[in-house]
Formats: structure tokens, C-alpha cells, sequence
């Protein structure tokens, strides 16, 4: 069996190296620069995203809720008896928190706001996002932070971001809205929906933490 | 051909990711595995993209080639799902570690 294994993969790692080494045509690559004036932006990869491949943008985030929906749902059910062993806190920590979350924050918000003109956009600024709740939740506790950042509200806020992320998708799709403004928001909108999801996925698995 | 090691560092990680992804019998190396050689393809795909010389594919950013703009899109999806297939698929094993207490996939087929 092992052996087999480590024929195929053999033959796998040939292949590819046979790919490499340029044995195989490989297509010249667009000069995307046309595509980017199209939709009036001047991040090719942004025009990409939520331009041309818009479809696969709308089902990408469609399979995140949905898979974020599903940690929700095979978490939520686990209760856990005893005591939940305690998070480290340091002074040390806790200032560096204050000190970072500002700007990261900041960060996020632009990051997101000039996906269309630079290099950003709506999921590396909602990983940004969940990087600051993170950060917020390793210096406070995850169970204080949770209190503060009640759950229910904010996953129908990210069904709204859905929604209006759909919405959005369909207006630019039925009515060819080429603008940078449909950018700027459906960056926006990921972001919310991406940070949103991280953090539940964070919440879930820190308070599933402990011994089985 | 300046983008030959980022590829060749990417096929090591893809394999290195399915030999544990295959060989190894519990579950959150099996993950493990998965998440390196996911890692590798992403990095493929990036170095695929790239031409010798080439700058980034945004406007204004000065003459000469620009890289390929549509792997950089496929590897903004292909990170995104990879987390949400990561957080699902650990949710699942935490799952099966609460009911059946045991993360060797060899048991759990046997045990049925």
C-alpha cells in the first residue's frame, strides 16, 4: 500500500515537474490591463473578482456561510462539564492590544475601501478584521469579549451583508454597472461577512475548547 | 526563469501534503496534510502567474509586462475556501471525537 502510495505520488510529482520544465504548452498570459480599463478600476485582479468571474465571487461567499453555518450548527450542540481551562492573560498583552487595535482596524477599513485601486480588497481586510477580534479576544478573554459582542446579532447582520452582497452581484449583472462605487461596496460587504464569519469560527472553537 | 523555485518548492509541498494526507491515520494530521498541500497549489498557482520581470497587475504601476491577474483571482477564492472547508472539516473531527473518542480513521472504518 505504501509503495503504491508512493508510485502515484512519484508519478504525480513527475508530471508536474514535466509542467515546469515547459514540456507542455502553456498558454501566453493576457495582458490584463485592458480588462481593468473596462470596468473602470485599476486593480486587474479587483476587476477580476467582482467584474468579470462575478459568479464565482457570489457562490464563494455562498460556500463560506455555508460552511460557516455548518461550524455553527456541529459546535453549537457541544456543552462541556467542568471548568474551561484558563486563557493566559499578561499586562504585556493587554497594552499591545490597545495599542494595535486602532490602527489595525484603520488598516482594514482602507484596505477594503481601496480594493478596487490597489492591492486589497474585501477578504484580506475581513481576515484583518477577525486578526483585530482575535487579537481583542486573546486580551480580554473570549468569554468577556462574547458578552460584549453579542452572537445572534451579529450573525443576522452577516445574513444581511449576504443578502445585500446578492443584491448588489444581481444589479451589477442584470444592469452592467460598471463602477467603482458597486466596488468599493461589495468590498465592503465582504469584509463585514468575511470578519463576521471568522469570528464565529474563533468563538465556536475556543468556548469547544478542553479535554474530550 | 526567475519563478522556478517558488514552483518547485510548490510541487514539494503539494506532495509532501498528500503523502501525509494519505499515509498518516489520524485525522488532524490527515487535516494537516491537507492544509500543506492546499498551501502548495495556492503557491503554484501565484508562481504560475508571474512572468520574468513582471509587475503587478495594476494600473499605473509603470511599463512592461503585468502578471496574470486571473490565477491571483482564483487564489483569492481558492484561500477562502480552503479556511471555511479547514474550519468545517475540524468541527467535524472535534464531532467525531466526542461521540466515538477516537481520531484514527482505521478504527473508525472498522468500527463502522
Amino acid at each position: 500500500m505504501r509503495v503504491l502510495l508512493a508510485l502515484a505520488l512519484l508519478g504525480l510529482g513527475g508530471l508536474l515537474g514535466l509542467g515546469i520544465a515547459g514540456l507542455w504548452p502553456r498558454p501566453e498570459p493576457q495582458d490584463p490591463e485592458p480588462v481593468a480599463r473596462a470596468w473602470g478600476v485599476a486593480n486587474a485582479v479587483a476587476a477580476v473578482v467582482l467584474g468579470v468571474r462575478l459568479w464565482d465571487t457570489l457562490f464563494e461567499v455562498l460556500v463560506y456561510v455555508v460552511a460557516m453555518v455548518g461550524v455553527r450548527f456541529f459546535l453549537g450542540g457541544l456543552r462541556w462539564r467542568g471548568e474551561l481551562p484558563p486563557v493566559a492573560e499578561t499586562p504585556l498583552l493587554r497594552r499591545s492590544a490597545d495599542l494595535l487595535l486602532g490602527p489595525i482596524l484603520v488598516f482594514a477599513l482602507y484596505v477594503a475601501a481601496s480594493g478596487h485601486l490597489g492591492p486589497g480588497g474585501g477578504f484580506p481586510a475581513g481576515a484583518l478584521l477577525g486578526s483585530a477580534l482575535l487579537l481583542l479576544a486573546l486580551a480580554k478573554g473570549v468569554e468577556r469579549l462574547s458578552q460584549e459582542l453579542y452572537e445572534p446579532r451579529l450573525e443576522s447582520l452577516e445574513y444581511l451583508a449576504v443578502a445585500l452582497l446578492l443584491f448588489l452581484g444581481a444589479v451589477v449583472l442584470i444592469f452592467l454597472v460598471r463602477a467603482p462605487a458597486a466596488f468599493i461596496a461589495a468590498n465592503l460587504l465582504i469584509a463585514l461577512e468575511v470578519a463576521i464569519g471568522a469570528w464565529a469560527v474563533l468563538h465556536r472553537f475556543a468556548s469547544a475548547r478542553g479535554e474530550v | 526563469m526567475e519563478s522556478l523555485s517558488a514552483l518547485a518548492l510548490a510541487v514539494a509541498l503539494a506532495l509532501l501534503g498528500l503523502w501525509v494526507l494519505v499515509g498518516r491515520r489520524n485525522l488532524v494530521w490527515k487535516l494537516l496534510g491537507l492544509n500543506v498541500a492546499s498551501g502548495g497549489s495556492i503557491l503554484f498557482l501565484v508562481a504560475l502567474s508571474h512572468r520574468p520581470g513582471a509587475r503587478p497587475p495594476i494600473l499605473g504601476l509603470g511599463p512592461g509586462p503585468a502578471a496574470d491577474a486571473l490565477p491571483q483571482a482564483l487564489v483569492l477564492t481558492a484561500i477562502v475556501i480552503h479556511f471555511a472547508t479547514l474550519a468545517l472539516a475540524l468541527a467535524l473531527v472535534i464531532l467525531l471525537t466526542e461521540r466515538r473518542h477516537t481520531q484514527d480513521s482505521r478504527k473508525l472504518e472498522e468500527e463502522g
